[in-house]
């Protein structure tokens, strides 16, 4: 993830932004190598850095093609400090609440998790065309 | 980036059992965070303080971990309470309501007087 934010750096985000990037491409690497590569250390992992004018995007590709990815819901925190749920299950929820918008792609061999943040405007979706 | 292995302190001060965390909070920080927490249990019936001033690293295994305390704290009636978060995971116990349920200060004498006013 610090290669990530270094690769940004002078896109012109704010710091607090670029820490909510790295945070977002950790977790989406870590259930890369999890989920998607099941550990297997000689499966790669390949993150990808682009940017427009409007748009950075980071894509995170694993090997682990077939199954989706499940969609995220919102954890139950309640439901977990009362012992009804397993207190994990915030991986997917964090990606989504770091970044502007996450896409997610499979093919027959590939899952690919899509982190965008929208360069100038208001970080809401609303930026210049 | 050298990874920094997880590590537990636990002292008491005023009544509160403090826990100096120091490190990246993942899963591999599970054995050391649960023991850490039976130890600050056996200090203090009425408050541990998570100290998170050497954190510089929070996963979501690790949130998972802290609301593992969270839910043990609930099921004892002990109050949990944080002190020394970034900014960055300040917002991001906002965003997952970690921070609703337990009480963020600026520093271990807010700590004190939080448990004073409880009292």
């Amino acid at each position: 993830m610090q290669r990530v934010g270094d690769a940004v750096k002078d896109l012109g985000f704010e710091p607090a932004k670029v820490e909510q990037l790295k945070t977002a491409v950790s977790e989406a690497a870590m259930n890369a190598i999890e989920h998607g590569n099941d550990f297997r250390s000689e499966l790669p992992v390949l993150v990808e850095v682009r940017a427009s004018d409007s748009v950075l995007s980071v894509c995170i590709t694993d090997q682990g093609g077939g199954a989706a990815i499940p969609e995220s819901e919102t954890p139950d925190l309640e439901a977990k400090l009362e012992g009804a749920q397993s207190p994990r299950g915030w991986g997917l929820f964090l990606i989504e609440h770091m970044v502007d918008k996450m896409n997610i792609m499979r093919d027959q061999a590939h899952h690919t998790v899509e982190l965008i943040l929208y360069r100038g405007g208001d970080n809401h979706g609303n930026h210049p065309i | 980036m050298a990874i920094i292995p997880f590590e537990a302190r636990v002292r008491q001060e005023n009544g509160i059992a403090v826990i100096d965390l120091n490190g990246e909070i993942n899963s591999a920080a599970d054995d050391a965070l649960n023991a850490a927490y039976d130890q600050a249990a056996d200090l203090s019936s009425r408050a541990v303080l998570l100290n998170f001033k050497g954190v510089d690293y929070i996963n979501s295994s690790g949130i998972a971990l802290i609301v593992g305390l969270m839910a043990q704290a609930r099921k004892s009636g002990r109050r949990l309470m944080a002190t020394g978060l970034s900014d960055h995971y300040k917002q991001i116990f906002q965003i997952t309501r970690l921070a609703d349920f337990m009480t963020l200060l600026p520093d271990e004498v807010s700590a004190r007087d939080q448990v004073k006013i409880q009292a």
